[in-house]
């Protein structure tokens, strides 16, 4: 998986339900060759299930500093 | 899109609101108790108006409250999925309400049949709520402290729940027990190993991520709820054994717990990245220190001779634990939970083509923060009125009622938000919506 990032949301100072708002609506902007750069400072389960429900899908890395990074893109 | 949110595990919204919008009517009906007995109240701990003031606050605001946010919980942060939840939430909410009415009823007339009326629904209830709630626990694995928190403090309820019940049995068929440790032990489990362990328990969840702030110190999440519940069943064994000494030390340990979670959130608080701070997080605040200054006197009181004889200290310490410290925190969360309820469950039912309104709008802060005065208002008059029952008693009173009925105002404004947009959602997916409450 090397896609091109187009965007980066960085949610670590957003309350709920701000980063599951802003990532839906930046999904709906990107193309098959991109992808979203999500920053959490926590693994979100919920986003997890819509993902996979709306057809994309996610790698997951934690950081040494405890960011949450998940990479999101559309299924192949 | 077709935005989904973890609705495959998220009970129905009738679930838990039922439970929260009735638990303000309790404190209302506290309000008006104090309005009706007026100073005579505050003679001592054990009058029958303190009695049931106690117990609308506890059985009917906090119980009512904690258990409804259990329902929505256990599934969402615990994977626990309860079987058939709205119906088991129908059963126990009736059950607690009826019990808890019959309760106060008891302790006001002192009439036998109220208290086995309240023995049998407040046992039914809870025995219900305990078994379905452990049934959903069972086999989860233990993957976070907050999983570990709420198993322990259902333990905690079921130990509160349970010398509660004895106390009341012994009120209704006139048995022959020692009510006043009796009292002390119910008390003891109730705010520590039940209410304390249980806040901490969601706190690890909804601290950092509704007031921003760092997690919980590992070390505390791992060992809070096993050492509280530890200390506090050493303590039981060595009060009821009569080993004075042990036991008093050990009841101290007991409040230590209560004051070192207080410590942790506030210190986590403080490291908050909000710039300003909202009413939950005031709320909370606030709820700490109210928590504290509990933990404080109580500990003066058993140090200080001249203290532990005033008769006031105990309505003293209840009315900075309960209406400073529980229920400022849990309207607190409130005013997270049910906007976030709202939001989560118009997203699910407008399936992506028509969008949940923003949280912010479906209860203005402005709202939120007048009744939050207003809450406040209420606690130092109360705090006031021990003091000085003949001048502060009947403005404590009707500042409850203020306070509580804003409160409930509050909430139908939200469930107000929450139907006109489901009106606009079965218009635009000409879909019928008549069971989504």
């Amino acid at each position: 998986m090397e896609k091109k990032n187009v965007k980066v949301i960085d949610a670590r100072n957003m309350e709920p339900p701000e980063p599951f708002v802003l990532t839906m609506e930046a999904l709906d902007q990107i193309g098959p060759d991109e992808s979203l750069l999500l920053l959490l400072t926590r693994e979100p389960h919920p986003l997890y299930r819509a993902l996979e429900v709306n057809g994309f899908t996610y790698k997951t890395e934690r950081t040494p500093e405890g960011v949450v990074e998940i990479t999101i893109w559309h299924k192949a | 899109m077709q935005a989904l949110l973890s609705f495959d595990r998220a009970p129905p919204f009738g679930a838990p609101l039922r439970f929260f919008l009735t638990a303000p009517a309790f404190a209302v009906l506290a309000g008006l108790l104090l309005l009706w007995s007026g100073p005579d109240l505050f003679a001592s701990r054990w009058t029958p108006e303190a009695l049931a003031l106690t117990h609308l606050l506890t059985a009917g605001f906090m119980l009512q409250t904690m258990l409804g946010a259990l329902f929505q919980l256990l599934p969402v942060v615990a994977g626990a999925n309860m079987v058939r939840p709205l119906f088991v939430a129908r059963l126990v909410h009736v059950a607690l309400t009826v019990g808890t009415l019959a309760l106060v009823a008891g302790f006001l007339t002192y009439e036998p049949l109220a208290f086995r009326f309240a023995v049998l629904f407040l046992g039914a209830g809870a025995t219900l709520f305990i078994a379905a709630a452990g049934h959903a626990l069972h086999g989860i694995p233990a993957t976070s402290p907050t999983i570990r928190g709420l198993r322990l403090a259902l333990i905690g309820l079921a130990v509160t729940v349970a010398f509660g019940l004895l106390l009341a049995a012994s009120l209704g068929w006139s048995l022959a027990l020692p009510l006043a440790q009796l009292t002390d032990i119910h008390l003891g489990w109730g705010f520590v190993a039940w209410g304390c362990a249980l806040l901490a328990a969601v706190g690890y969840v909804v601290v950092p991520m509704f007031q921003l702030t760092p997690s919980y110190p590992g070390w505390f999440g791992k060992h809070f709820a096993r050492f509280v519940l530890g200390v506090a069943a050493v303590w039981t064994v060595a009060d009821l054994a009569g080993w004075t000494l042990p036991s008093a030390v050990l009841s101290a340990a007991v409040v230590l717990c209560a004051a070192a979670f207080a410590v942790v959130t506030l210190s986590i608080q403080w490291r908050s990245k909000r710039a300003k701070l909202d009413p939950t997080q005031v709320y909370w605040r606030v709820a700490m220190f109210s928590a504290l200054a509990a933990c404080a006197l109580w500990l003066a009181a058993s140090a200080i001779p001249a203290l532990a004889g005033w008769q006031g200290w105990p309505l003293l310490f209840a009315a900075l634990l309960l209406l400073g410290g529980f229920m400022s925190v849990i309207v607190g969360m409130l005013y997270k939970i049910v906007p976030f309820l709202v939001w989560l469950h118009l997203q699910n039912l407008g399936r992506g083509r028509v969008l949940a309104p923003n949280m912010k709008k479906v209860l203005a802060e402005t709202h939120m923060r007048k009744q939050m005065y207003a809450h406040f208002a209420a606690v130092v008059l109360f705090l006031g009125a021990v003091v000085w029952p003949q001048g502060l008693a009947y403005p404590a009173g009707a500042a409850l009622v203020l306070a509580n009925g804003w409160l409930v105002r509050n909430l139908l404004a939200a469930l107000g938000v929450y139907r006109r947009h489901l009106v606009q959602i079965a218009a635009v997916l000409d879909v019928p919506l008549a069971g989504a409450l």
